[in-house]
């Protein structure tokens, strides 16, 4: 079963050009020529629209006769959630090109077509991804709907401007006494935060290229759109993050996703390209471990700007009636908080307590499969380091896991080599404890100015409950002192001069119109999450054989051996077992415990009340192993000789089957 | 006991008031018989010491959801200036979710205003508070331009009211099998047999109440008849043996698969499915499977989104008597000491205007509830959110002596009785259904019956509804009335030098809410209250808070760039005057404005001199 022949996989032609990147009409159209060159194969549909007027694709890609494409065990392919990830819709292209063109040549892609479904949603961000492609590159990761990210009254008033006009968007760093960064000894076109403790001296200040719009005293703080789809899912989700959207699941895109997923409970995998990732770093959760990096930096300079005009201004107030005494300072603190609340009535006796919790760490049963994957993953795509990641928070494919209840994994889809081991360090640091997003400080009055600002920007929940709260991070905090590894800035430079790759602006000095003289520079956006368009074919192929291992995994459910045996007047014991031949069981522990895969069904065709003794008529497995597991029903029944007895077997992601009982 | 002589005394004085009035009258009567020819008094022409109403409305009866919404068309049509009747969407069955907005034009479009948003009914079989929402409706109407307060308030705020939020869930309560049916009718497939709302309950005898079934089997059974009253059936004691089985709710096996009843309409918790704390089916039960999922939650949220006026809630749910606030899980943790003297103020007036009703919050006090319409109100939208469960039975006895008696265990209006001797005795026994024989296909021949209908209990009795329609309407406006208005109040000028001034502006919130709550300025989930200045040729020199105006000292300098545009995150507490100190250069005057989202706008111009 589990035999796959990979050697045989031929490197198929594909009629769609994988030495470009794609933006929303070419992609477009490539998607409708790959499904009108065979239509047995391909359906696609437009699952939504965005707010600036794409659809959101979703392709459907399995041979249709047979077994309803709906009752089939299914992979979900799903990229681009964030909008400057244009990588995974490459691949996610590549990948349903593959599929439909290898169908008439390669065995193990007809079995796969024939016997399961392939969804494949390409480009969940259109709006975002655009983006890549317009005159003047800046990342976005956002889709397009206006937020208001720093809370001002005013919506996407200060966005970036193409200061040198080079036509991307990079950096300004700026002497500046107080500035807490340094020119990197590593690389003198990096920069780093000083380190007090080692002697280190700041004195440049760091700003993302362009001008205070609004005059608040921060460099780009709301910016057009919008909302990182990929923390707008609901596991973890980060709340009131200036990039996690206004609620969860509050953008159009998400909701698109969510219901076809929900419409689909066919999908019994999921796999996402993204900026996190679980599949190639072993550790599965970690995230960049770097002190400070050149490409999301703003994000947590800026944090700042949500704090102007908090409290602290407040002396004391004029009150009268006592509402202002408390109005400023001590509000947030927990112990503030406790001693003023008497709260309404006290506790009720006997308490409560806090009842379940959701799940945050992959349950134990679950863990050799989704390894045994992950070990296949690096071994087929030839990947074994990755790049630039983010830690999820509110991601998709944990969703995906957590609660839809599949496996779901997240890959960037490409790598870098691995960095340097950290310099005196025997073990390295543990990946695991990477920080959830490089927390550089406040990079200009703000920290003076917001004094608690840094406590205030604390997460809403108490204990276990999820990532924090975005940017806001401890004000001041410094970066881990010792034994780094060597830094995605690094990796990523290295890794452009080996390959010859334009993906960086040389820092140039520019006279700004508030900050004087400053230098422009640092990596281009774009280049530092997708590589170059010659490497997609490549990284493609790898996918493709990935994505033929994956779908071989699913569960398949059957009766193994049915029997109806006559025990005189008119009484009949009939037996039957389930087995599930797949690799996976029918349900993960996850799916059981989130109670979102339905059980399985066992259900004999008799009226309830000719069932004597034995099991019930109708029977939920909640979860059956794979390789081979088995369950057996007995039931002793009255019945007619001459008839028969439909047994019935029903199941959500492994597929369904029938039998028929001939009463002699 | 100092309490309870006060209105035992103003009841003597009122009945002794209404005796000498009718011994006054029968003297008069006589007086009149005896006496010669005189025209009798026409009172008719004099004004009635009642008042006289446009709309008469039933507040003694359920309304179903055609009802609800014909009444609203009434008084739309009465108060065509005032109302403006509104639907916030589809329910999943396609009912309209209605409402009214109730605002004063004259005063301004609703928008501009402070608004409170009143809805009801989210649990399909909590209906009592549409009757509250129609009751708000019709009293604001009916004596605007009688009572100055109502006049007043009715002036200054704007009313968002929807009195069922869960239409499908309220018909299936009237018309169907919905006893005790929180729901929406979305199927769900509770059961996981692959089929979809496929055996809900049925009611066989066709009295419109879903009853239990007990099969008669002496000696065997786990019940018997009470001996205190034969109509309780009581669970027998360990090792004793009764003469009934129950078997469940009255239904059939629709689906064929042995159990009855098992898989009705929808079965989830539309009050589960907010954005707030939402967590998963495995944390929350009946949450749905992503936040706004249901058609109704996500019309009540595109709503209150699209109006972020809206600084007071109330969601009416049934029953307990409770005033409830978030937060609902203990895991928020409480909320911002500012914060909870507002609820606590509130909250507590609440109780003493609310007999039998308790201030508490939803996790300590009821349960947890994770996804819940008021953390979505209190910690997303910045909303002072309350939910009242509407009715305690505690109110059936409602007086102290009455209450002493129901602690003997004998009495007949114990609790284990009391329901039975209300029926008995106010109700006329028509709210207990009588065991009646039926045949079932099932389970052969049974009983069906001993259930009190599903107005009983959870509702009050209809003659008791308009009280708790007037009362809770008046909590609900209280906290209306309380909701942030700003105004600006003492203005100071002077010179400091050529055309140099010193300013001071009174900054004043009366009431008892903040224009921003202390959790929606940490979450930053309301825009910022705007202090903006504006003048010909005006040049900001420096603007502080002037800690006391009274006692001279340093004013601590507002640190922001812009001081044109003040930010100013934390809004403006309540019951509070704040004094801003302006250092300008300019001439003429300049226009001071206060800018809230939710606590309006004021503006003064201010001559420098």
């Amino acid at each position: 079963m589990m035999v796959i022949a990979l050697g045989s996989l031929l490197p198929v032609r594909a009629a769609t050009d994988f030495a470009k990147y794609h933006n929303y009409d070419e992609l477009s159209a490539a998607l409708k020529t790959a499904v009108a060159a065979h239509p047995e194969l391909a359906k696609i549909e437009s699952i939504g629209r965005t707010r600036e007027g794409r659809e959101l694709w979703a392709v459907e890609i399995a041979n249709r006769t047979g077994t309803p494409v709906d009752s089939r065990p299914a992979l979900l392919i799903a990229a681009n959630l964030e909008g400057d990830h244009v990588i995974g819709s490459e691949l996610a292209l590549y990948l349903a090109d593959f599929l439909l063109n290898a169908y008439a040549t390669d065995a193990a892609v007809k079995q796969r077509l024939d016997h399961s479904v392939i969804y494949v949603v390409p480009r969940l961000n259109p709006d975002g991804a655009e983006q890549m492609f317009a005159p003047v590159k800046a990342l976005r990761r956002s889709n397009a709907t206006p937020f208001d990210a720093d809370n001002d009254g005013r919506t996407d008033e200060d966005g970036p401007e193409d200061l040198n006009g080079d036509g991307v968007i990079t950096v300004m760093r700026v002497k500046d006494p107080k500035g807490p960064y340094m020119i990197s000894p590593e690389h003198p076109k990096l920069m780093k935060r000083a380190d007090p403790a080692k002697g280190e001296a700041g004195g440049w200040a760091l700003h993302p290229e362009g001008i205070d719009n609004d005059g608040d005293g921060f460099i780009n703080e709301d910016g057009p759109g919008g909302v990182d789809l990929n923390r707008n899912f609901m596991h973890q989700y980060p709340y009131f993050g200036a990039d996690a959207g206004r609620y969860m699941a509050s953008e159009t895109e998400t909701r698109a996703m969510l219901e076809y997923v929900l419409k689909h409970r066919n999908i019994a995998a999921i796999l996402s390209f993204g900026e996190s990732d679980n599949l190639i770093a072993a550790a599965g959760r970690a995230g960049t471990a770097a002190a400070i990096n050149l490409i999301d930096f703003a994000e947590a300079s800026n944090a700042g700007a949500r704090r102007v005009g908090l409290a602290v201004d407040f002396g004391g107030g004029a009150g009268r009636g006592g509402f202002a005494a408390a109005a400023a300072g001590d509000e947030s603190t927990p112990a503030a908080a406790a001693a003023g609340a008497r709260g309404a009535q006290a506790p009720a006796a006997g308490g409560r307590g806090p009842g379940v919790q959701p799940a945050t760490t992959v349950n134990a049963a679950d863990t050799e499969y989704l390894n045994t994957i992950a070990t296949k993953y690096r071994e087929l795509t030839g990947l074994s380091s990755s790049g630039y990641t983010r830690a999820p928070a509110g991601a998709f494919y944990e969703y995906g896991y957590y609660q839809y209840g599949v496996p779901s994994f997240s890959t960037p889809g490409w790598g870098l080599p691995a960095g340097a081991p950290p310099a005196g360090s025997a073990t390295g640091a543990p990946e695991g404890e990477a920080v959830a997003r490089p927390a550089a400080p406040p990079v200009d009055a703000a920290a003076g100015r917001a004094g608690g600002g840094g406590q205030r920007g604390g997460a809403r929940g108490g204990p276990g409950r999820g990532a924090g709260r975005g940017a806001g991070g401890v004000a001041g905090a410094a970066p881990p002192a010792a034994a780094v590894p060597e830094g995605i800035d690094l990796r990523l430079l290295k890794w452009m001069e080996s390959e010859k790759i334009d993906g960086f602006v040389d820092w140039t000095p520019f006279k700004h119109p508030t900050l004087g003289d400053v230098e422009i520079g640092g990596f281009k956006p774009y280049v530092t999450v997708n590589p170059p368009a010659e490497k997609i074919a490549d990284l493609g192929a790898g996918h493709a054989k990935f994505v033929v291992y994956l779908t071989s995994l699913f569960p398949k459910i059957a009766f193994a051996k049915t029997e109806a045996t006559a025990l005189g007047g008119g009484l009949y014991r009939i037996k039957a077992e389930i087995e599930n031949t797949g690799y996976l069981p029918t349900a993960l522990a996850q799916g059981v415990l989130a109670r979102s895969v339905k059980p399985s069904m066992v259900q004999l065709g008799v009226p309830p009340e000719s069932i004597l003794t034995g099991a019930e008529k109708t029977n939920s497995i909640p979860t059956l192993a794979g390789s081979g597991g088995r369950m057996a029903f007995e039931w002793v029944i009255k019945g007619k000789p001459g008839t028969s007895i439909p047994l019935k077997l029903v199941s959500q992601k492994s597929g369904t089957d029938s039998a028929t009982l001939p009463l002699k | 006991m100092k309490k309870l002589f006060k209105p035992t005394a103003t009841l003597v004085l009122l009945t002794a008031l209404m005796l000498l009035e009718s011994s006054g009258l029968s003297a008069q009567n006589t007086a009149a018989a005896a006496a010669p020819a005189r025209p009798a008094a026409d009172w008719s022409r004099t004004p009635t010491s009642e008042p006289t109403y446009k709309v008469r409305l039933d507040f003694n009866r359920w309304h179903d959801v055609a009802d609800l919404q014909a009444d609203l068309r009434t008084l739309e049509k009465a108060y065509p200036k005032f109302l403006k009747y509104i639907s916030l969407g589809k329910s999943y069955g396609g009912r309209d979710i209605a409402g009214i907005i109730l605002n004063n034009p004259d005063t301004g479009a609703d928008t501009t205003k402070p608004a409170m948003y009143i809805e009801a009914n989210i649990h399909g079989n909590e209906i009592q508070g549409g009757e509250v929402c129609l009751y708000t409706i019709w009293y604001l109407m009916e004596n605007y331009g009688k009572i100055p307060r109502i006049t007043k308030l009715v002036d200054e705020r704007a009313f968002y009211i929807v009195p069922s939020v869960n239409p499908d869930g309220r018909d299936y309560f009237m018309h169907g099998s919905g006893q005790g049916a929180r729901t929406g009718h979305l199927p769900l497939d509770e059961d996981n047999d692959y089929l979809f709302d496929e055996d809900g309950p049925e009611d066989l005898n066709g009295n419109g109440v879903i009853e239990q079934i007990r099969k008669y089997v002496p000696g065997q059974g786990t019940h018997r008849k009470s001996a205190a009253d034969p109509r309780i059936l009581e669970a027998v004691k360990p090792g004793e043996f009764g003469d009934y089985v129950l078997l469940g709710v009255e239904g059939i096996d629709h689906d064929g698969d042995g159990r009855v009843g098992e898989d009705g309409p929808g079965g989830y918790d539309p009050n589960r499915n907010f954005a707030s704390d939402w967590q998963p089916n495995y944390v929350q039960r009946g949450a749905m499977e992503y936040p706004f999922q249901l058609p109704e939650a996500r019309a009540v949220n595109d709503f209150l989104l699209a109006h972020p006026n809206v600084a007071g809630l109330q969601t009416y749910h049934n029953s307990g008597g409770m005033i409830l606030r978030s937060p609902g899980a203990e895991s928020i943790g409480e909320y911002p000491a500012a914060d909870v003297r507002v609820y606590d103020e509130i909250g507590r007036t609440g109780e003493r205007m609310l007999p039998y009703y308790r201030y508490l919050i939803i996790w300590s006090g009821l349960y947890t509830v994770h996804g819940g319409t008021t953390d979505w109100g209190n910690d997303t939208l910045g909303i002072l959110s309350f939910s009242n469960e509407l009715w305690n039975v505690g109110q059936y006895f409602n007086s102290p002596e009455l209450k002493e008696q129901q602690r003997d265990p004998e009495s007949v209006i114990a609790p284990r009785v009391a329901n039975n001797f209300f029926n008995d005795k106010l109700e006329f026994g028509d709210e207990l259904t009588e065991w009646k024989a039926f045949k079932h296909p099932q389970f052969g021949d049974v009983e069906i019956g001993g259930t009190f209908k599903k107005t009983f209990g959870r509702l009050p009795p209809r003659f008791m509804n308009e009280e708790l329609c007037h009362r809770n309407m008046a909590f609900s406006l209280y906290q209306a009335d309380e909701m942030p208005q700003m105004a600006i109040g003492e203005t100071k000028v002077e010179k400091i030098a050529d055309g140099v001034f010193k300013l001071w502006v009174d900054l004043n919130n009366p009431k008892v809410t903040p224009t921003i709550l202390a959790k929606a300025a940490l979450n930053n989930v309301v825009p910022p209250d705007l202090l903006t200045i504006d003048g010909k040729g005006l040049e900001v020199l420096a603007a502080s808070w002037v800690p006391n105006k009274w006692r001279p000292g340093v004013a601590p300098m507002i640190d922001q760039k812009d001081l044109k545009r003040i930010m100013v995150r934390n809004g403006h507490p309540g019951r509070t005057i704040r004094t801003v100190q302006y250092l300008v250069r300019g001439s003429g005057s300049v226009s001071v404005t206060y800018a809230t989202v939710k606590g309006g706008t004021v503006r003064k111009v201010i001559a420098l001199q």
